[in-house]
């Protein structure tokens, strides 16, 4: 299997005026085409930087990293980004929105639009299309948010704390309706975290950092099979695989 | 999948508003408060008989401007003008100004502590300078008006281009997008508000600076009647230039706020009307 992204032997050092901070320290995985990973981590433990090294808007002190097997050496444009905070722009509708990433590209913008509208159906929004953003609630922000990393179809999606900002209420019903999404789309997918359930309930295999400065503990596997229904978390596989995470957080001192 | 169940507030169905004792609307509190302001003045100077050398009742003040109107339109016409041209200047050059210290680091660093350091010269004390270099005209008063009205926008268009946050950015890098097309389309549109912002201050600032470069050397303009009315204590016209004064800068700060309401619409300070059932709830 070709692989999405490759980290090998990835470190990072800031420099700041107060010292330099060790942010990674020899980090090595990769995303396999397709797979759904979960970086798994405390705050503050260079989950965040991660994605910055991926998307190639900052370099790794030592190491090399490529996405889609060439190596990164400016930002890449094959990839859809989701962050903690939905970002949408104030003054733009929420098509608008959407289609911000085909214009800053210089698409055809009119020929994305039945498939932005497609995406708003998808996630439920297709009423909503005319709305400024701020006549939305923050889940419905948010899946605008992810329908602008899907329209131009990357094959790579990074995915930030995407549900961070949510209510737990909100955030369960968008894992579930991203979980959908990614099974029938099947992009490959770094999904940065930092809760167990989240991470266990919709990756293929969760990749487990340490406090700073951030190394890898452990990459679990997670055999539940697809497409994971919500009753799947009380199930005694999810449950045994998620007290095992929470166990390593225990034994690092996290927890 | 449905999506109401997150927009659908969680409360029962409202029952029929109670009846409530009729109330003046909160809009007309401004109107009450200024019309109460007037009253109190118009009775105090004439039950206590102050001389109208000293201080006019306001309603000799409305008729002076409807007497001398042709006197007053005149003025007003040539106010406005220089009003008009120098901040309209300052608009012009300030915007682009601050995109371009934007865009160019070094420059901002060289010339930002230089527009700061021009910014504390007084106005008033270069007024004079003015009328040596540029004579009695238009020129003098157009020039202290944009002067004044300049920095406000420079500097709050710096911040507004400055107020986008850094995942946008992330967003932008990660399309591709050029440096042009990054600032068009999003720091452009995401810095009006602030825009907006130093527009509106210096609106106020215009007429002002205008006042001044008549004050200074001027044969008309209403800042030269205020000059000519104070010269003959006419107390009343002195009053009447003043009510014209704040009157056209209350039209141009209007003015402003109309261009604002149109054009950003989704800005949080334009939200108003459309929120106005939901925050009732919460005001007291």
């Amino acid at each position: 299997m070709s692989l999405a992204v490759d980290l090998s032997h990835v470190s990072m050092v800031y420099e700041t005026e107060t010292g330099s901070v060790h942010a990674l320290d020899d980090i090595s995985f990769s995303v396999e085409t397709g797979e759904f990973l979960a970086i798994l981590g405390p705050s503050g433990c260079g989950k965040s930087t991660l994605l910055a090294l991926i998307s190639g808007l900052e370099f790794p002190t030592e190491g090399s990293i490529r996405v889609a097997d060439r190596p990164v050496s400016r930002p890449v444009t094959d990839v859809g980004i989701v962050f903690q905070t939905d970002v949408l722009l104030d003054w733009r509708r929420v098509l608008g929105n959407v289609l911000l990433q085909i214009e800053l590209r210089g698409g055809d913008v009119a020929a994305f639009k039945t498939r932005a509208r497609e995406l708003l159906r998808m996630v439920g929004l297709f009423d909503f299309e005319h709305k400024y953003p701020y006549e939305l609630s923050g889940g419905m922000r948010q899946r605008v948010a992810i329908c602008r990393a899907l329209i131009h179809d990357p094959p790579l999606l990074l995915m930030d704390e995407p549900f961070g900002a949510l209510d737990a209420l909100t955030r369960e019903k968008m894992v579930l309706e991203l979980h959908r999404i990614w099974y029938q789309t099947r992009k490959s997918v770094a999904f940065v975290t930092h809760d167990i359930q989240e991470a266990v309930f919709l990756a293929d295999r969760v990749l487990v950092m340490t406090p700073r400065p951030g190394q890898i503990a452990e990459i679990a596997k997670i055999d539940i099979p697809h497409p994971r229904q919500p009753a799947a978390r009380s199930s005694p596989e999810f449950l045994a695989i998620a007290a095992h995470l929470r166990d390593l957080f225990v034994n690092a001192g996290v927890l | 999948m449905s999506v109401e169940h997150d927009v659908k507030p969680m409360m029962p169905a409202r029952a029929a508003a109670p009846r409530r004792p009729y109330r003046i609307p909160r809009s007309a509190n401004t109107q009450i408060v200024l019309i109460v302001i007037l009253v109190l003045w118009e009775l105090g100077v004439r039950l206590g008989h102050v001389p109208v050398y000293v201080l006019p009742p306001p309603s000799t003040v409305i008729l002076r401007i409807f007497h001398d109107w042709r006197l007053i339109i005149f003025q007003t016409w040539v106010t406005t003008t220089e009003v008009v041209i120098g901040f309209g200047l300052s608009i012009v050059v300030s915007i682009p100004l601050a995109a371009v210290l934007f865009q160019w680091r070094w420059l901002e660093e060289s010339l930002y502590p230089m527009l700061v350091a021009s910014q504390t010269i007084p106005k008033v004390a270069i007024a004079p300078l003015m009328v040596v270099w540029f004579g009695f005209g238009l020129a003098p008063k157009v020039l202290i008006a944009f002067l004044i009205c300049f920095f406000p926008i420079v500097v709050d268009s710096l911040i507004g281009f400055r107020s986008v946050p850094k995942e946008v950015m992330w967003l932008a890098r990660s399309t591709g997008a050029s440096k042009w097309n990054t600032f068009w389309k999003i720091q452009i549109p995401a810095a009006l508000p602030s825009i907006f912002a130093g527009i509106k201050v210096a609106s106020t600032l215009a007429v002002v600076g205008a006042v001044v470069g008549e004050f200074v050397g001027s044969d008309t303009g209403l800042g030269y009647q205020l000059i000519v009315a104070n010269g003959t204590i006419d107390v009343q016209l002195s009053f009447a230039v003043i009510v014209v004064l704040s009157a056209l800068g209350i039209v141009l700060f209007g003015l402003v706020e109309l261009a604002e309401r149109l054009l950003l619409p989704w800005h949080i300070s334009q939200r108003r009307v459309r929120n106005n059932n939901k925050s009732r709830k919460y005001r007291k």
